[in-house]
Parts: C-alpha cells; sequence; structure tokens
C-alpha cells in the first residue's frame, strides 16, 4: 500500500485493474486505492508478472505498507505463499544475509522484508492440525505467525469458502452482494444466479455492521470536530429569487446547443457569494491554531452527494471567475467527485462552502461548517409563493422565494457581520444583474 | 536430609576419595597446612599428611605439566589453583599435552587429572580473578568441564571427576561457594554423572538453560513472572563437556522457546552451541528465535557497581523472559 499523500496512514484496495498471473510493464496502472477522499491508480514500478495472494486485502483498509501483491521477474519461480515466504525477490534474501548482526543484543530482527512469516513449530502444528496458515494472522512480535494462531485457528469451526461459478461470483461482486451471506439453492451448495439477485434485491438485515468507507469516516471525524469545537449560530432568510431565475433561463437560451454547461442555481449563487466575500471578509476567514486567517481569496467549496459520502470540491479563485467560467468548472468538479475520481488538491483548500438541498423541497436547515472555514450557506429549493409588495401601493405578487441558511462560528465572527454579510447575499439574488455584471 | 556447603560438600567428596584410593593426590598453592584459599583442603593435612597435599611454588605450567606426568602413570592428581585465571599460564600443557595424551598413546596412557578452581564474577574480585574460561575447553577434544551449582552436585560431581580416567576441569562459581543445601550421607557414595543436565524447575512456556550462578537467579526470575501466567523450566547443564542436548531439545519440543542464560560472554560461547544444537535439532519446535541473555563482552571491573552491571541479574532474566514469550 503505497503513501499517496503526505497525511495518509492507511488506504483500501478497490479494484485490481490486472489479473494475477498476468504480466505488466512499469508504468501500466495495476489497481485503484482509496484513501483520504481520493481514488487513484496505481502503477507498476517494475516489468514482471503480477502475483495477487488469495488473501490480499481487497476492500478493507489497509496500513500504508502493507504488502498486496508481488511482481516477479518473468520466468522466475513464483512459490506459493502457504508453501514459504513468498516469490523469490532477487533483492529479498540477499540483503538479509548482509545485515548486520551484532551478538550481544536482544533486538529482534529477521525478516524484515514484510513477506508472511511463521515460526517452524507452528509450520509443523499446521500441518498436523490441517491448518490453512495462509489465512492467519501471526500474533507473535511482528507478526510471525506462532503455534498458538495455529492452534486457536484448528480450535475455531471452518469457514467453508461458498461454492459458486466464475460467472456467479463476478455477478455477486457486481452486485456487492458477499456470497457468503448468500443462502444458496443450487446443487451441492452452489450459489446460482437467482441465488444472487434475490438477496441483492433484499435490504441488508437490521442490526448489520458494515465497516465505514473512506470518505464515511473522514466526514465522520470532521463532523465530530465541528461539532466539538464550533460555536455555531445558523441565520436563515429569504431571497426574491425571481430573477436569478430569469437570468439562469436567458443563460440557457442563449448556450442552446453550444458545448459550455449552463450555470445552475448553485453556480449563480456561488458567482454572487464570492463577491460578497470580498466586500465581507470576515466571513472569508479561518481559525488555525488560535488565530484568525483572513483569506485574500474566495475559494468556495460545493458540498456534492455522492455514493461514497460527501464531498466538498473547490471552486478556487471564484472572485476572479465569469459566471462561465464557474460553472464549467464546477461541472467538472461534481462529475469526478460522483465518479470517485477527484483529485486531492480539488477537494481541500475551500474559504466558504456552499450547499445546495433545494432539489430535496427543503427550506431552510443548519448546515455543519466545513472546517477550518468559519461559514457556510444552505440554499433552500425555489418556491412560488404569493409576496406582500411593501412599496405603495401594497400589491400581492406571485415572486419565487428562495430560502437561505447561514452557519458561521461565532469564535471568529460576530452576529452582526454575519447578518449584513446574509443580506447582502439576499440582496445580490434579488438583484443579480447588477453583481453579475460588476 | 543434612545440609552442608558447597564447598564442604565438595571437600567432603575429596576426602572419601583420598580415603578410598591412596593414588589421590592434591597438588597446588597453600591447600597443605593452610587448607586452602577456599577451604577445600581444611582439615585433609592433618588426615593425609604432606605426600598426599603438596604446597607448589607459583609456577603453574610447572606443576600442571608434572601433574599430566603423574597421571600418565596412573596416579590421580587434583590440581587446586584457587582463582580458576591461573589456568591459563598452564594453557599450552593442558591443550597440547594433558588432553592429547590418550590420543598420542592410542589409549594406552590414561589421564585420570582433576583441575579445579573458583570462577565467575562476584564480590569485587577484580578482572585477574573473574574469569570463567569454561567455553575454551569445551572447544578442546579430551576435557570433560564441570559447573556444579549445588552442595550435593558439587560433592557427587567431584567424586566422578575424580574417578575419571579423562582429564576434568572442576569449576566452582565463587557465589556458590557457601550456598547450604541437602547432601546425602557419606554411605550413599552418591556419584553424578557427567553429560547428564538437571532440571530444577519444570515449565511449559519457555525453556531457560542457565549455567552456574545464573542457575539461581534463573529461578528466582521464574517466580517473578510466574505471576504473569509465564511457565518457565530451569534447565542445568552441570556439566558443559559433555553437553547434554537431549534434555535441552526435551525440554524445547514442550515449551518452543529457549533462552540461555550465561554470565560468561556471548560470543563463541557456551549459549552460542547449544543455540546452534537446538536451531539444527529442535528447528521445527521452535516457536520463536533462541535467544542469549550474557555478561556484558567486558573486562570485569572492580568497582561493585559496575561489577553487578556487567552480569545478568535477576530482573533482566525476568525481562528477557517476558520479551522472548512475546515473540
Amino acid at each position: 500500500m503505497p503513501r499517496l499523500g503526505w497525511t495518509m496512514e492507511a488506504g483500501t484496495v478497490v479494484e485490481w485493474l490486472k489479473r494475477d498471473g498476468e504480466p505488466v510493464a512499469a508504468g501500466e496502472a495495476i489497481f485503484s486505492v482509496e484513501a483520504d477522499k481520493g481514488l487513484t491508480d496505481v502503477e507498476a514500478l517494475d516489468d514482471g508478472i503480477l502475483h495477487i495472494p488469495a488473501d490480499s486485502p481487497l476492500g478493507v483498509e489497509v496500513p500504508v505498507g502493507t504488502t498486496l501483491a508481488y511482481i516477479a521477474p518473468a520466468g522466475a519461480t513464483l512459490v506459493s505463499v502457504e508453501d514459504s515466504s513468498g516469490p523469490v525477490s532477487p533483492g529479498g534474501p540477499t540483503s538479509e544475509q548482509n545485515r548486520p548482526q551484532s551478538i550481544d543484543s536482544a533486538a529482534p530482527r529477521g525478516g524484515g522484508n514484510g513477506q508472511f512469516r511463521i515460526s517452524p513449530r507452528a509450520r509443523r502444528r499446521a500441518i498436523e492440525l490441517h491448518v490453512d496458515v495462509a489465512s492467519l494472522a501471526g500474533s507473535g512480535r511482528s507478526g510471525r505467525i506462532i503455534e498458538r494462531d495455529v492452534v486457536a485457528a484448528a480450535a475455531r469451526p471452518a469457514v467453508p469458502r461458498p461454492r459458486a461459478a466464475p460467472a456467479v461470483r463476478k455477478l455477486a461482486d457486481e452486485a456487492g452482494v458477499g456470497l457468503a451471506q448468500i443462502a444458496a439453492t443450487g446443487p451441492a451448495g452452489r450459489v446460482t444466479r437467482s441465488d444472487v439477485r434475490q438477496a441483492s434485491h433484499r435490504q441488508p438485515p437490521d442490526g448489520l455492521t458494515e465497516p465505514m468507507g473512506q470518505v464515511r469516516r473522514i466526514v465522520s471525524q470532521r463532523m465530530a470536530e465541528a461539532a466539538r469545537t464550533v460555536a455555531p449560530v445558523t441565520l436563515t432568510t429569504e431571497a426574491d429569487a425571481t430573477e436569478l431565475v430569469q437570468v439562469r433561463a436567458r443563460l440557457k437560451d442563449e448556450l442552446s446547443g453550444a458545448v459550455k454547461p449552463v450555470p445552475s442555481i448553485t453556480d449563480l449563487v456561488v458567482r454572487l457569494v464570492a463577491l460578497a466575500l470580498l466586500e465581507q471578509p470576515d466571513l472569508n476567514a479561518s481559525l488555525v491554531d488560535g488565530a484568525i486567517q483572513r483569506h485574500a481569496s474566495v475559494h468556495v467549496g460545493i458540498a456534492v452527494d455522492t455514493e461514497r459520502g460527501l464531498l466538498v470540491p473547490v471552486v478556487r479563485d471564484a472572485h476572479l471567475k465569469s459566471i462561465h467560467a464557474i460553472a464549467a468548472e464546477a461541472a467538472r468538479l461534481i462529475d469526478e467527485a460522483r465518479r470517485g475520481v477527484s483529485a486531492t488538491e480539488d477537494l481541500s483548500g475551500g474559504t466558504f462552502t456552499v450547499t445546495n438541498l433545494g432539489m430535496f423541497e427543503i427550506d431552510a436547515f443548519t448546515p455543519i461548517i466545513n472546517l477550518p472555514e468559519s461559514a457556510i450557506l444552505g440554499i433552500g429549493r425555489v418556491v412560488a409563493r404569493p409576496v406582500v409588495l411593501d412599496e405603495e401601493p401594497e400589491a400581492i405578487v406571485i415572486r419565487k422565494m428562495m430560502a437561505l441558511s447561514l452557519t458561521f462560528d461565532h469564535r471568529v465572527v460576530d452576529g452582526g457581520p454575519a447578518a449584513r454579510f446574509l443580506q447582502r447575499c439576499k440582496h445580490s439574488i434579488e438583484r443579480p444583474f447588477v453583481s453579475l455584471t460588476r | 536430609m543434612r545440609e552442608l556447603t558447597y564447598t564442604a560438600a565438595a571437600r567432603e567428596g575429596l576426602d572419601e576419595e583420598m580415603a578410598r584410593d591412596a593414588t589421590v593426590f592434591v597438588v597446588g598453592e597453600g591447600i597443605g597446612q593452610r587448607g586452602g584459599n577456599f577451604n577445600t583442603t581444611s582439615g585433609l593435612y592433618e588426615k593425609y599428611g604432606p605426600m598426599r597435599l603438596r604446597d607448589t611454588p607459583i609456577v603453574e605450567r610447572g606443576f600442571v605439566g608434572m601433574c599430566t606426568g603423574a597421571a600418565m602413570t596412573g596416579t590421580r592428581p587434583v590440581v587446586d589453583f584457587m582463582f580458576l585465571d591461573f589456568v591459563l599460564d598452564a594453557f599450552g600443557e593442558m591443550v597440547n599435552q594433558t588432553a592429547k595424551i590418550q590420543y598420542m598413546s592410542s589409549g594406552r596412557l590414561p589421564m585420570p587429572i582433576v583441575l579445579r578452581g573458583c570462577i565467575g564474577v562476584g564480590g569485587a574480585a577484580a578482572t585477574h580473578h573473574s574469569g570463567n574460561y569454561y567455553p575454551f575447553f569445551a572447544h578442546v577434544p579430551g576435557w570433560r568441564v564441570v559447573l556444579p551449582t549445588t552442595p550435593r552436585d558439587a560433592k557427587g560431581l567431584l567424586k566422578s571427576a575424580i574417578r575419571s580416567d579423562d582429564p576434568v576441569l572442576f569449576l566452582e562459581h565463587k557465589l556458590l561457594l557457601n550456598a547450604k543445601g541437602p547432601v546425602p550421607d557419606p554411605e550413599s557414595d552418591e556419584l553424578i554423572p557427567f553429560g547428564c543436565a538437571a532440571i530444577r524447575r519444570e515449565g511449559s512456556d519457555v525453556t531457560v538453560v542457565a549455567l552456574a550462578a545464573m542457575v539461581g537467579r534463573s529461578l528466582d526470575a521464574a517466580e517473578d513472572v510466574a505471576g504473569d501466567g509465564i511457565s518457565v523450566e530451569v534447565i542445568d547443564p552441570r556439566t558443559v563437556a559433555p553437553l547434554d542436548i537431549d534434555t535441552i531439545l526435551e525440554s524445547v519440543h514442550k515449551t518452543g522457546r529457549l533462552l540461555i542464560v550465561d554470565e560468561d560472554y556471548a560470543p563463541a560461547g557456551i549459549g552460542a552451541e547449544i543455540a546452534a544444537q537446538a536451531a539444527d535439532l529442535g528447528f521445527d519446535d521452535l516457536d520463536a528465535p533462541v535467544r542469549r541473555l550474557n555478561g556484558l563482552h567486558t573486562p570485569v571491573p572492580y568497582s561493585p557497581p559496575l561489577e553487578a552491571h556487567v552480569v545478568p541479574n535477576r530482573e533482566r532474566i525476568a525481562q528477557a523472559i517476558r520479551d522472548l514469550v512475546a515473540e
């Protein structure tokens, strides 16, 4: 498991792009890793034959440095992991022998090439007790499998590997259903296609525990951190978005037939918010190590709901970009986030976040601040309502109204500036031509 | 059973053998009327007289050579070195003559000689009086090397040594000399054979092979770790040449773990030999690396705190046991 970013400590192999036994060339992508909100393809560093052990961790988070597979030189004999200590690699044994030995030291040494290790006694016991050691986790220092691991494994009832044709296995994989969880109805206890289909339609039983995915884990940590540290206050107001909706309709007309994406309501709000933040820099600030950093640039994060969980790609320098530039960039960022291929740098460095729940018919809500930012603007649905115009003569008119929810961190900014900022946003949304043509 | 000190038990064994066999005699510095620096012969001069307890000048090579010659004639010399460190002055005779005569004579000449002396670190005896040396002699074909650790063994092994037709180095650790322990009555005439290790404590988790003064400390450490649920088997080889590897292998077969505790230096020592044999003959029994705990590879200091530092103590042995069990 390679370290793909400075802070990466663990990652999950989500897919092998090459099969066991397949030749690979240096530079070819061999597997995909999910780590720290990004999905990255990892390339082979050497030419050779890819050997993926049966117990290579797939779909589970493992620490950086974990051995996932081996690339053996073409023509080299692959020694089965069960028999020995993995494929013979030219560097391994030699460097092991050349290691300087200090006689007096009682420090553990030996092994060290990260390969499969088992004590001679445990190996003998495994043969006696018919235990498959390849799947065992060693409890000895440095992970060596020792006798007690083998004895404990022998005492556990064997879990038979579910039987299924390769095509059925693939189907179950695609459906995300574990074969062991499927009730088999085929001959000799085989899982059949229809078993898989039936299982994939069923809801997971109540109380089933699932490990957190990488994204869920990070979201969970950040939310807990925000809930623990932030002093959140949420202000709500309603903006008359009639003109904003008209702007969008005209842009849509203008762009019909063009390849450029039509700016969404969110894109328009991002642009307006970026300009408002230039006027109200109190809200474009971060609390870092007890100091308030006011940012000269406005980088607006857009909350995106993906299959993997909440991601917040960032439109950089939104205050300098035209509405078309913002729309194009946001379209790319959202697409990449949904496909799980966001670059790490696109998922960090925001100074303010916009989140839109309008499509779910939500009005006001209380978004949680994306630390270390100090505020987040929630966009509610745009809905036509009867509105009393308080100009003379008073009249009831139908306007398209939009709920706005601003959560700010009272540690960083007070209610006054926050309210002024929200009012500024409201006015910009109500008179978008003025703002957008600046 | 009556209790005797280690020295008194060995002296009783010597007395019995001198009474039993008129060809047994003792040679050394101050072993006559003075009774020996460590009281190894006290009271025997009065009993057996100057012909059989013969004081010598300070010429180790000379009296070892003469006693080697005497043994060739069939008598049974016991050469008493006080501190065994002085054996080094007779090293050439011991390796080239004493050890090889039987071979050179095609077995026609016997070599029933015993060289005895105190070994070991302790009592601020300083670097010239604190050596162990047993690996040197275990290395040379011909020598028997004996390390008694209890009064009963001191007597029984000395009697076996005197009756042996091979040259024997009989090494008494100076910290054991005043230890008391049960010794059978003289009528029993107990002989303890060479090459027969003693299991001093039975256990199932780890085998500790301890030499000389380390046997007692390892037993103390075994008691300490018993509280952690670690069951230690402590083996005292009693003789390092011949070495009873079978008893050690049987124990390792049971426990899967082997620690050798030896006050002497680690490099090319007895622990290295035991570890090599265990790795060779007991490989499939090992559940963890074989480990050694030795005295530091340094001349022995005179300062009592420094002297205590260079040899394994109870705490360090207990820690080594815990570490090995965690492997």
